[in-house]
């Protein structure tokens, strides 16, 4: 990542025995705390789907889940992309004011698609960074690099994802619990905004998903438990009664067999109109489409870009950008395929990876609140439509912060907590 | 579904030519009935007799002004709205009143004036505001209520109970059949009125005011308000949108005028918003825990395959819902603000395929249960005649990650509790279901061992085992009780508990639970549970 200022870094030993090393711009953060306040985790099960948590596979959610208040009728936003949803989380703004539409876009200025994962186009304040200018010692331990990369130097504390396995480019879910461990025993953020990664990027490769999912499984399975461990030490160290945790996914997952695949580009380049003129930015179960023609020739471009898209068997349906909140950062239009479906562009080996997520089948996600905190509402169910842009004004609320400037886009869910 | 039995004996006296006496009952023998409750309004309905030759289906006797009124109390101490409509013989005296302005999710008391007699006070119930939380909703759920099959005993429990909201009737609220065309198995247990087959206006409506007299399902009208849709009998067996297996055109007169003559009386007798010409399928919302789409599967459906291996089927061009209803339904189940998605579902959209390892005796009752079968997996009459319908639908909630969507059925005389596979054939691998379908058994029409002339819980039990083996989607199935069930709505789950009587023919039986299943949110599985409802 650029733009790196001073930072004060701190070397610390897990339990594991693993050296983790925290960084942070003021000596001041990486203190031991003072006496305990309310403590807030946001644990992201990235890509777990809602259904995947049960008491055999996933003992310590399960429990998690049933304790606290769970949100059964929770769900992702477009782009269902891990980048665009932690964006929403800690802004509880939707990509048209935040700048984030989703993980990979066509950016006109370097006449390029790439990935959103620069401090800069993330154009919105974050809970990381309000409630650390209200005081408090905010902290993140994400396990994707360009989650850290977008976050930035927002948080207090932040944990730089290591050791990065090589091609998922994501730090395991070990060792990112051995951070938040070590982040909470040194610096005891009022928040920390954790990124768990192994479920996502086994969802992906797990070429047995449409079956068996033997992968994900293991996965569900090995991230459950680091779950489990970081509340066993929760409550060790004393923590637990303070503590606020809010679980959820970014997005679900969804698998497709090699042969249902939707390649656009070439459709669109086979349109002489089109030819070399319409850029795709492909999200897994989302294509983001731009046209990169004359500005005076755009609007019959895109009809006729939105109509072969339509048109093409495994697309779903075909979206202005406005429709779905996002910005023009998006593009022209949205296409997101079926469900059992994928995009594959520009090239139809560009995407070989059975695991996709990006289009409605992949919006349901789990969403619940539990922990030890008195405001925590045990035992209960709401059916309140829970989205991830909930999660920064339902945090902000335990902390009593004001909404952002233009209020927030979410809701804050106090269903989930009793005296806020 | 229809299954004529063969010669029967006519138990009672068959009523004479006349309609149901009302001399003790003063000007409302057919008590007083709600429905469709909205957040703001509900409907309410009575039916007035106010000279002695203004029976059913006379059109015979004076215009009249009735009045009603509406309180928050039974004592009728704190009046909230009241009014007066006009009747008269061109809506057979029933009067049926859109109450607006109320507040929601609370019960009120309403009662109607003709004259200086009042009618018995009724007991309805708001809906929820559209976005408030609930925590539960309890329905009865009742369908095939045929009264020469037995009496209405299920109507009386459901009655007692203190706990409903409300009541869905799924369809076959009554039956067109004369005296000896289909009753309880031989027996006419209370013969129908008029002692015909009914095919005109007058028919239907006095059809609809021999079953408003029965003391039980008056006793269930005057206590919570319905949500009713038609199924087949309500016109006649078998409809769709051109004819109907029980209807032979010409002898019988056009179907379109018999069915015309079925939707107007059912207008007039039954507590719904609906009017002739108009739409039955419509959608009610319960906070943000329910959206509750009632289903009107005979008005816009192509005609019945011929038999189950007629590719026809699958035609993408035959249609059980018509396209606008279909549009509808699915337009409104993805973009769907309510946690829980129930659909009012006259008959079975869970593929069904009948085991090829039943006998000959049990394969041809069962299809007198569910229409032709001749040993191949279709009942054509149901959604798997019209596979192409429901692949749309279920494709569509499945592309769009369409949550906890339970499809809530009558029609087939049996209780069942099904997952919805989007592919039977690799469903038991994944599970891949996208939601749920709790079936009601009949309230009295024949089912299963009636047919088979058999004890309950015999022979049925190898023919459901077989069934279930065949069908790994189907968690549970009772072939031969009758009875009622009762739905809880609830955030973390649904769950359905099923009740059967003692004996039908029998107008003090007792009922007893049988069988509870749930749907947890978000898991579109239904799961035997041994703990009913408290």
């Amino acid at each position: 990542m650029s733009g790196v200022s001073r930072r004060h870094f701190l070397r610390l030993t897990a339990g594991t025995g693993a050296a983790v090393v925290l960084s942070s711009a003021t000596p001041a953060a990486l203190a031991e705390g003072g006496p305990r306040d309310t403590r807030v985790y946001v644990l992201v099960v990235d890509g777990c789907r809602p259904d995947e948590i049960g008491p055999v596979l996933t003992p310590h959610l399960h429990r998690l889940r049933e304790s606290g208040t769970n949100f059964p009728a929770a769900r992702s936003l477009p782009v269902m992309e891990t980048i665009p949803n932690h964006v929403m989380m800690m802004s509880g703004l939707r990509p048209d004011r935040s700048g984030v539409p989703a993980n990979s876009v066509y950016d006109p200025g370097e006449g390029a698609v790439r990935t959103l994962d620069r401090p800069s186009d993330l154009r919105a304040a974050t809970l990381l960074d309000r409630l650390r200018a209200a005081g408090h010692v905010t902290g993140s331990v994400l396990s994707k690099e360009y989650l850290y990369g977008i976050f930035g130097e927002r948080a207090s504390v932040r944990w730089e994802p290591f050791p990065i396995v090589p091609v998922s480019g994501h730090a395991p879910d070990l060792a990112t619990t051995d951070a938040l461990i070590a982040m909470v025993h040194r610096a005891d953020p009022a928040l920390v905004f954790v990124n768990l990664g192994d479920v996502d990027r086994a969802g992906h490769t797990d070429l047995t998903g449409t079956t068996l999912r033997a992968a994900r499984t293991a996965a569900l399975w090995s991230t459950d438990l680091q779950v489990g461990r970081f509340v066993a030490d929760l409550k060790r160290t004393g923590r637990w009664a303070s503590s606020v945790l809010l679980v959820l996914a970014d997005h679900a997952m969804d698998w497709s067999l090699p042969h249902r695949v939707v390649s656009l580009a070439g459709r669109l380049a086979a349109d002489p109109a089109l030819t070399g003129r319409v850029v795709v930015a492909q999200n897994g179960g989302a294509d983001l489409l731009t046209f990169t023609g004359p500005e005076a020739e755009r609007a019959a471009a895109v009809a006729r870009m939105r109509s072969i898209a339509a048109g093409t068997e495994g697309v779903l349906s075909v979206h202005a950008p406005a429709e779905l909140r996002l910005g023009p950062e998006a593009g022209d239009l949205v296409a997101y395929c079926r469900a059992g479906w994928r995009f594959t562009d520009p090239d139809v080996w560009s995407n070989p990876i059975p695991g996709n997520h990006g289009h409605p089948a992949t919006e349901p996600i789990p969403f619940f609140v539990a922990g030890g905190h008195p405001a925590v509402r045990a035992g209960a169910t709401s059916s309140a439509p829970a989205r991830t842009v909930d999660v920064a004004p339902t945090v902000g609320a335990l902390f009593g912060l004001p909404e952002p400037a233009g209020g927030y886009d979410g809701t804050a869910r106090l269903d989930a907590l009793v005296g806020v | 579904m229809f299954r004529a039995g063969g010669v029967a004996a006519v138990a009672a006296g068959a009523g004479a030519f006349g309609g149901v006496a009302v001399a003790d009952t003063g000007p409302f023998a057919h008590g007083v009935a709600s429905g469709d409750p909205l957040p703001g309004g509900v409907v309410l309905w009575t039916r007035v007799t106010p000279v002695a030759d203004a029976v059913p289906g006379s059109g015979a006797g004076p215009e009249v002004r009735v009045r009603w009124e509406m309180a928050l109390d039974e004592g009728f101490r704190n009046v909230v709205a009241r009014g007066a409509v006009p009747t008269g013989p061109a809506r057979d005296h029933t009067v049926k009143v859109d109450v607006t302005g109320l507040a929601p999710g609370t019960w009120y008391w309403y009662r109607f004036h003709l004259g200086g007699a009042a009618s018995p006070a009724g007991r309805t119930r708001t809906a929820p505001a559209g976005d408030a939380p609930v925590d539960r909703l309890r329905f009865g759920v009742v369908s095939c209520s045929n009264l020469q099959a037995g009496h209405f005993s299920a109507y009386r429990h459901l009655a007692r109970r203190e706990d409903l909201d409300g009541v869905l009737h799924l369809g076959d609220y009554l039956y067109e059949y004369a005296p000896g065309e289909y009753q309880a198995r031989d027996v006419v247990v209370r013969p129908h009125d008029p002692p015909i087959e009914m095919t005109t206006l007058a028919h239907y409506r006095r059809r609809h005011a021999q079953y408003k007299a029965d003391p039980d399902l008056r006793a269930l009208h005057a206590r919570v308000p319905f949500v009713v849709t038609w199924d087949d009998h309500e016109s006649a067996n078998d409809a769709w949108s051109g004819g109907a297996q029980n209807h032979t055109e010409g002898a019988e007169g056009r179907w379109l005028d018999r069915r015309a003559a079925a939707q107007r009386a059912y207008a007039e007798w039954m507590p719904v918003r609906y009017e002739p010409g108009g739409r039955l399928y419509r959608r009610f919302t319960f906070g943000a825990l329910a959206e509750l789409s009632m289903l009107d599967l005979r008005t816009y459906r192509s005609r019945q395959a011929a038999h189950p291996l007629d590719p026809a089927i699958h035609d993408p061009d035959r249609t059980i819902t018509g396209d606008a209803q279909l549009r509808w339904l699915r337009d409104g189940l993805v973009t769907s603000g309510a946690q829980w998605k129930l659909v009012g579902n006259p008959v079975m959209i869970a593929p069904v395929r009948f085991p090829s390892t039943l006998s000959t005796e049990e394969l041809r009752a069962l299809s007198r249960l569910t229409g032709p079968l001749t040993g191949v997996p279709y009942n054509v009459d149901q959604w798997d005649g019209y596979t192409a319908d429901r692949r749309e639908l279920f494709a569509a909630l499945r592309d769009h990650g369409v949550r906890d969507t339970v499809f809530l059925t009558g029609d087939i005389h049996s209780g069942w509790a099904a997952d919805l596979p989007y592919d039977p054939l690799t469903y038991p691998l994944n599970r891949n279901s996208v939601g749920t379908e709790l079936v009601c058994t009949s309230v009295t029409s024949d089912n299963l061992d009636d047919i088979l002339r058999v004890p309950p819980r015999t022979v049925s039990l190898g023919v459901e085992a077989a069934v279930r083996v065949a069908n790994p989607h189907v968690r549970y199935l009772d072939f031969d009780s009758h009875g009622f069930s009762v739905l809880e709505v609830a955030p973390s789950r649904v769950q359905m508990d099923w009740f059967a009587l003692a004996d039908r023919t029998d107008p003090g039986s007792a009922a007893r639970h049988t069988a509870s299943f749930t749907v947890r949110a978000g898991t579109q599985r239904a799961v035997r549970t041994w703990e009913p409802l408290r």
